[in-house]
């Protein structure tokens, strides 16, 4: 280094900056306003309406502790669960249809594990189909949704409940595990009340879709479940 | 930062703590004045979190922080009526562990450095911004690169040219 350069290092270190003003507080109130999104578009507009949705639900506005973001999901740790209603056998998953008439539906081909082809599926909200499989002796329900499209599905967990970053072929995905309830908002203002969710859950997107697996399956035997559909 | 991308706000906070100070200088170098230096690397934070998914894994977070605030700040500056002048520390103020010069040669010692600081001054902004990362703040040439948003190889030719210039400027003024 030349003598001009230690000269002008030795300037710097003589500079009179202002004080550097704590932005932490600040950031982090602007960030908390935003979800967490890992790299795909952030839609504020369906976020926006789980918070305002969160802040209105009494039981839930004791605090909400922590987002994340996650395709067409979004996760929101609460101090208290909302009121719950459980899951309709009958209805709870929305009118029954054939697999083709739930893709055309959900405007997408549903992505199934290999030999699984159920023929029924449901569509709530007229975007969420859910099909019903068996694997590892144990029935599951496996959720998929486009994950730009007008639908939004919100979970929400209790502060006891475990929400662990995962990984499916790469991607980013979530394995919840304890209480919580999710809620799913589709076309045409479609809003379903907080259903109880009994298992665990593991979300995930792939391509265009966001997908979800509820069941009693460990986060290994969901995390192969997933790895398998396509 | 790992913990940071998976949505630990507690992580992120570390984060900001850790560079905030350097990202508020390094704005207030480029942004000119003290209040868009601080909207600068607020926002800087900000956008630096919504694009956290996009930070590529192994790669260095100081550089690719200083970018997107080095960026907010070049934007404003772009606005900005004037930039503040930069101004030294008082001659009374020592820095712990610095040895005290006798009143003569801190007052010669004041004068260069004066002298000098108006030469980097008076650069074209360019090479005024290239000085100042580089030598002023202390970055590597690489986290230069990515504050000025230009390639290294640039940084080091802006930087030659620079030197080249206050040399001359310092010899005009009697100084070798």
């Amino acid at each position: 280094m030349t003598e001009l350069e230690l000269r002008l290092e030795e300037l710097g270190r003589e500079l009179a900056f202002p004080p550097a003003p704590d932005l932490a507080p600040a950031v982090l109130e602007r960030t908390m306003r935003r979800p967490f999104f890992w790299g795909r578009v952030a839609v504020a507009v369906a976020v926006a309406a789980a918070l305002s949705a969160a802040l209105a639900v009494p039981q839930a506005r004791t605090a909400i502790l922590r987002f994340f973001h996650l395709g067409g999901a979004t996760v929101v740790r609460v101090e208290t669960l909302p009121r719950t209603t459980e899951r309709s056998r009958a209805t709870g998953l929305g009118s029954p249809v054939t697999l083709t008439q739930a893709e055309r539906r959900a405007g997408s081909r549903l992505e199934l594990p290999p030999g699984q082809r159920p023929a029924r599926a449901f569509v709530l909200g007229d975007s969420l189909v859910t099909v019903v499989l068996r694997t590892d002796g144990k029935t599951v329900l496996l959720s998929e949704f486009p994950s730009l499209g007008p639908g939004s599905l919100r979970k929400l967990t209790a502060a006891e409940a475990s929400v662990q970053p995962v990984r499916v072929d790469g991607a980013e995905a979530l394995w919840i595990e304890g209480p919580h309830a999710f809620e799913y908002f589709g076309r045409n203002g479609f809003a379903q009340a907080p259903v109880r969710v009994r298992g665990n859950v593991l979300l995930w997107t792939h391509g265009p879709l966001t997908l979800r697996l509820e069941g009693r399956l460990t986060m290994e035997q969901a995390l192969a479940l997933a790895r398998r559909t396509r | 930062m790992e913990r940071a991308r998976r949505g630990d706000l507690d992580a992120w906070e570390t984060i900001v703590r850790t560079h905030q100070g350097l990202a508020f200088r390094t704005a207030y170098l480029l942004a000119g004045n003290a209040g868009d230096a601080e909207e600068a690397a607020q926002d800087g934070f900000v956008k630096a979190h919504r694009a956290l998914g996009r930070f590529r894994r192994g790669a260095e977070l100081r550089p690719w922080l200083l970018r997107i605030v080095a960026n907010e700040a070049r934007n404003r500056r772009r606005s900005a009526v004037r930039r503040e002048r930069l101004a030294l520390r008082a001659a009374g103020e020592v820095r712990p562990g610095d040895a005290v010069p006798s009143p003569e040669a801190a007052l010669l010692a004041g004068e260069q450095r004066e002298r000098l600081l108006a030469a980097v001054e008076a650069l074209p902004d360019e090479h005024r911004d290239a000085i100042a990362c580089r030598y002023l703040l202390g970055l590597t040439e690489a986290e230069t690169a990515a504050a000025l948003g230009v390639r290294a190889g640039t940084v080091k030719s802006r930087l030659s040219r620079a030197l080249a210039r206050l040399r001359e400027t310092l010899a005009e003024e009697g100084e070798a």
